[in-house]
């Protein structure tokens, strides 16, 4: 499989992978073409497939309000990545590899935690915040957006974790080491891959939430690029172009931070972590 | 066996499960802070009658399981149980099936397969009103690009969101573009764990690629790939935005789900009903708790093979 | 949500509700603070985001806080936010002094409890015309004040009329608008668009139709009511209307004849602004009811509304906010600020029309306008209107005939009133 054959193969699939792209990405260009489309022609029939007539009033509105926004989005991520790390990461060691009582139990609570409609967490967080002045501030948004990816973490690596090799914890402990040293040093950084999964997905999931930030920041000066968005939502108008435009230069940053993640993934695999 | 252990393993035994208690603390209060009480709340909303005014005023009246039996018996019960599994089961498979496929495909590297990778993951990155609005904008009677590519084929005017007959397949579709990205980074973390080695001696075999993938990527991702479905599922059968925003449930409940018909007894309508709602809620819970449960068993039957 | 396509009018109400949040500055009952000048903040809630601290409208408010001696600390919702928070401020003790609301949902914050009646606090309401503030009565109290209002008619393109030979003064009802919609449609262009979406904004649109072939909301099934929808149904059917409409919003009605393809767009007074911009010259016809005349199109806008409140003295200078955002001249400045809400007084009305006479037409179609939740439907209203759009969505889609659709509306609508 590795011989003379691989550089064709691997030409060809740079071409597939392209047009695989291509299909995926339609919707995304068509959300670029209405960014950049008149009001006036926006349902036009048949649609165009191009803006030749462009507009840029979308950018132009979104580049002015929505940069604010932006910023705090991606802290609002950063924070949330954090935080569902810290709890998820000792928790999911705990339960696949330390096997305390009720592990079982915890793993349906965890699933039902998932089911509880968004709304109804958010309306819990609204009376529990209200009473301890957390409503409006970006440190309890955070908190409300890790809860949508705690559950998802903790069976995440959970799974992972319990792939890794008893005999490498085992080897640790021979030689000394407590159960907070192999966690730090054997099962941390054989977690690399997982660490960086769940962390993309508290970042997205914490980027486009919505629900938790219109319950529960409403009134603040801070607020993310889904709540920005709405301000071109009127009573009876929508601005589609800068709703989209908003939507595009918000895409950029966090596309960057995506291409950055997957880099690292790629590099903890080159450096071989699981198999040494 | 992590019982017997524990049992005979004495002072020792129970330190340990001091330590994996300590590991799992955090975690536990975090649960029983956040989650415990919305759980108590839409329980407690779906045994009384919580009118706009008793809402507000605090004295609703307790009807029991008064809630649940009107959902059971009300006509659009079946059928959003009926939409629910077919969106629910078609969007997994078809996510599933090509998140593997992607995975698989970017799985040994080569010339922008980084960059390409993470280029799927953009659709992600979009606020879901903007995907959802995009898609019903392409999936539109007259004006859709969609409909306007068919007709160059000669195909006529497909009303994807407006008949009965294509409006859930139309949200399914969408909703499963949607779910690509997250199948493709789970199992694409997955196939990085599988030892390359494994590959090697297959390869010396003179294993094809088609046998490769069946006698050891497939197996070995079988723990992955069961969490992948299990969360897919239980995320799925939540979905409300993307329907929301393209069809409302409609025309007439064509593609209603338990999850939107629950969202629009609490906000659909002008008059809030959140008891009824929070009864459909608990129902989906059931649903994924039963989920969890087939999870846990097929899993130890892993095990013990 | 869609956040087009959740009805503007539904949505507001849910707007409303996220309003919640946003006393939360102000956690105790009452929402008012006293600031380090020694002022006191008043706390004001309204849907209208697209406002912001610099406009016209924030000003406004701001400068009747000033008047009446106090800061207004204001909050703009979307309007798709969620019900449960307008309620959930009203379970937590924390809702603002003022809320502006959808007239819809103002009988049902009202019938929760949540608001103060007009007359609880010495304003006086007779000034307001009496089809416009029904909506805002319930039992026979006032618990709330519109601060303009708006409905539907028939924008056209005069283009497509003109060169299909329509004259717009010719639509006198049903039959000579049939014709007329035949003319455009032989002569090659597409006739109308509407919003037949299944959420409020859908029965809003259909109302016209409703109750101008003299259908009530009491009775979903009568012969009237099947004619009027006979008459959307067979406008899909035959092409003259395009399929989309099932799924159409107002807002996706309006880009669509802005295309400058169809002749006629059923839309609101909020367009005045884009019809005077659009590509082509426009007007407007009022709805015809069947047998000729203008039919009764819903009122729409937003309602002053004075929650509740445990300190009783903070209504007085409430009072003199609601005063001061309701002169002939605040009415005004309100209509123009929005593009346009059609003053809610006589007074106002007169004012208006100096000011901008080609208001007319709008003035008086306001004046022939109907309250959703009027003739005491009340809470009952959001009910009724559910069973009329699933109905209304059904025979659309071809799932039901016309008849069978209401039929079902209508046993939907009585178990779900309870009557």
């Amino acid at each position: 499989m590795r011989g003379p054959m691989k550089a064709p193969t691997r030409a060809w699939k740079t071409v597939v992978g392209v047009v695989l792209v291509a299909v995926m990405l339609f919707p995304v260009y068509w959300m670029f073409n209405v960014s950049l489309t008149k009001t006036g022609d926006m349902r036009a029939d048949p649609p165009h497939w191009f803006p030749w007539d462009p507009t840029f009033e979308g950018y132009a509105a979104a580049l002015g309000q929505q940069l604010p926004a932006l910023a705090t989005s991606l802290f609002i991520g950063l924070g949330t990545v954090a935080l569902t790390l810290v709890v998820a990461l000792p928790a999911g060691y705990s339960l696949a590899k330390l096997r305390p009582r009720g592990a079982g139990v915890m793993d349906f609570l965890l699933l039902v935690a998932q089911m509880i409609p968004a709304v109804v967490m958010a309306m819990g967080f609204y009376a529990i915040y209200i009473r301890l002045g957390l409503l409006n501030t970006v440190a309890g948004l955070i908190v409300a957006d890790s809860t949508l990816a705690v559950p998802f973490a903790v069976l995440l690596f959970r799974a992972f974790m319990a792939g890794i090799p008893r005999e490498l914890m085992a080897a640790a402990q021979i030689d000394g080491a407590g159960t907070w040293r192999t966690f730090r040093s054997i099962i941390l950084p054989l977690s690399r891959n997982s660490v960086i999964t769940v962390s993309l997905f508290a970042f997205l999931w914490a980027w486009s939430d919505f629900i938790f930030a219109s319950t529960l920041n409403r009134n603040s000066d801070v607020i993310p690029i889904t709540l920005g968005i709405f301000r071109y939502i009127g009573n009876n108008t929508t601005q589609w172009n800068s709703i989209m435009a908003t939507a595009v230069i918000a895409s950029i940053p966090a596309a960057f931070l995506l291409v950055i993640a997957q880099r690292y993934i790629a590099a903890g695999v080159t450096a071989g972590a699981v198999k040494d | 066996m992590a019982a017997l252990v524990t049992r005979a393993g004495g002072a020792r035994g129970r330190s340990r499960q001091w330590t994996a208690l300590a590991f799992l603390a955090p975690l536990v209060i975090y649960l029983l802070i956040f989650y415990a009480y919305p759980l108590y709340r839409n329980i407690d909303l779906s045994v009384h009658d919580y009118t706009p005014r008793a809402f507000v005023q605090g004295d609703p009246e307790f009807t029991g399981p008064a809630n649940y039996l009107d959902i059971v018996s009300d006509d659009t019960f079946l059928r959003a149980l009926r939409n629910t599994a077919l969106f629910t089961l078609g969007s997994i498979a078809a996510q599933y099936a090509l998140g593997l496929g992607l995975a698989v495909f970017f799985h040994r590297h080569f010339r922008l397969s980084v960059v390409l990778r993470a280029l799927f993951l953009v659709p992600w990155l979009l606020p879901l009103i903007v995907s959802a609005s995009t898609w019903s904008w392409m999936l539109n009677s007259e004006n859709g690009i969609v409909n306007s590519v068919l007709q160059a084929f000669g195909i006529g005017q497909i009303n994807w969101l407006t008949s009965p007959d294509t409006s859930l397949l139309s949200v399914t579709i969408a909703n499963i573009w949607l779910g690509i990205p997250f199948n493709l980074v789970i199992l694409y973390a997955g196939l990085q764990n599988i030892p390359d080695d494994l590959y090697e001696a297959a390869g010396l075999d003179g294993a094809n690629a088609w046998q490769r993938f069946w006698r050891i990527t497939f197996p070995l991702l079988r723990p992955v790939s069961a969490i992948t479905l299990l969360l897919g599922l239980i995320y799925t059968l939540k979905v409300v935005d993307i329907i929301w925003i393209m069809t409302k449930g409609g025309p007439a409940d064509a593609s209603t789900t338990l999850a939107t018909w629950s969202y629009r007894e609490a906000f659909g309508t002008g008059q809030p009903d959140f008891s009824p709602a929070a009864a459909v809620g608990n129902l989906l819970i059931l649903i994924a708790f039963a989920a969890g449960l087939v999870h846990v068993r097929l899993q130890r039957k892993e095990a013990n093979a | 949500m869609n956040r087009t396509s959740i009805s503007a009018r539904t949505a507001a109400v849910l707007a409303l509700s996220a309003l919640a949040a946003a006393c939360s500055s102000a956690p105790q009952g009452g929402g008012g603070t006293a600031t380090a000048e020694g002022g006191t903040t008043y706390t004001w809630w309204d849907p209208y985001p697209q406002h912001d601290a610099s406009s016209a409208w924030a000003k406004r408010v701001d400068s009747c806080g000033k008047e009446a001696g106090v800061t207004i600390k204001r909050t703009a919702y979307d309007t798709t936010a969620l019900t449960n928070q307008a309620l959930l401020a009203g379970q937590e003790g924390n809702a603002p002094d003022v809320i502006l609301l959808d007239n819809p949902a103002v009988s049902t914050l009202a019938d929760a409890g949540m608001l103060t009646a007009m007359a609880d606090f010495g304003l006086d309401t007779s000034r307001f015309d009496k089809n416009l503030i029904a909506a805002g009565e319930l039992d026979g109290k006032t618990y709330g004040i519109p601060i303009g209002a708006n409905t539907l008619a028939l924008y056209y393109n005069k283009e497509i009329l003109d060169d299909a030979g329509v004259d717009p003064d010719s639509i006198k009802d049903w039959a000579s608008f049939g014709a007329a919609l035949k003319k455009v449609k032989a002569a090659g262009k597409k006739p109308i668009t509407f919003a037949g979406i299944g959420t409020e904004e859908g029965s809003f649109q259909f109302l016209p139709w409703f109750w101008g072939a003299g259908a009530q909301l009491t009775q979903l099934d009568s012969p009237q009511a099947v004619e009027a929808l006979t008459l959307w149904t067979s406008w899909v059917k035959d092409g003259i209307a395009p399929n989309s409409v099932i799924s159409n919003s107002q807002n996706t009605t309006w880009e669509e004849f802005l295309t400058g393809e169809f002749a006629f767009a059923e839309n609101g007074t909020w367009q005045i602004n884009s019809a005077a911009k659009a590509g082509f010259p426009t007007g407007i016809v009022q709805i015809p009811a069947k047998d000729g005349g203008t039919a009764p199109t819903p009122t729409g806008g937003e309602f002053i509304t004075v929650p509740t409140q445990k300190d009783t003295k903070r209504y007085d200078v409430t009072k003199k906010i609601l005063e001061c955002m309701t002169t002939p001249e605040g009415l005004v400045e309100t209509g123009t600020t929005f593009a346009y809400y059609i003053p809610s007084t006589a007074e106002g009305q007169e004012a208006i029309l100096k000011k901008e006479p080609s208001l007319k037409p709008w003035v008086e179609a306001v004046r022939s306008a109907k309250g959703r939740t009027s003739d005491n439907l009340g809470t009952k209203y959001p009910k009724i209107s559910e069973a009329l759009w699933t109905g209304v969505q059904k025979a659309l889609s071809g799932s039901a005939s016309p008849a069978d659709a209401l039929k079902e509306a209508q046993t939907q609508a009585k178990q779900a009133t309870g009557d």
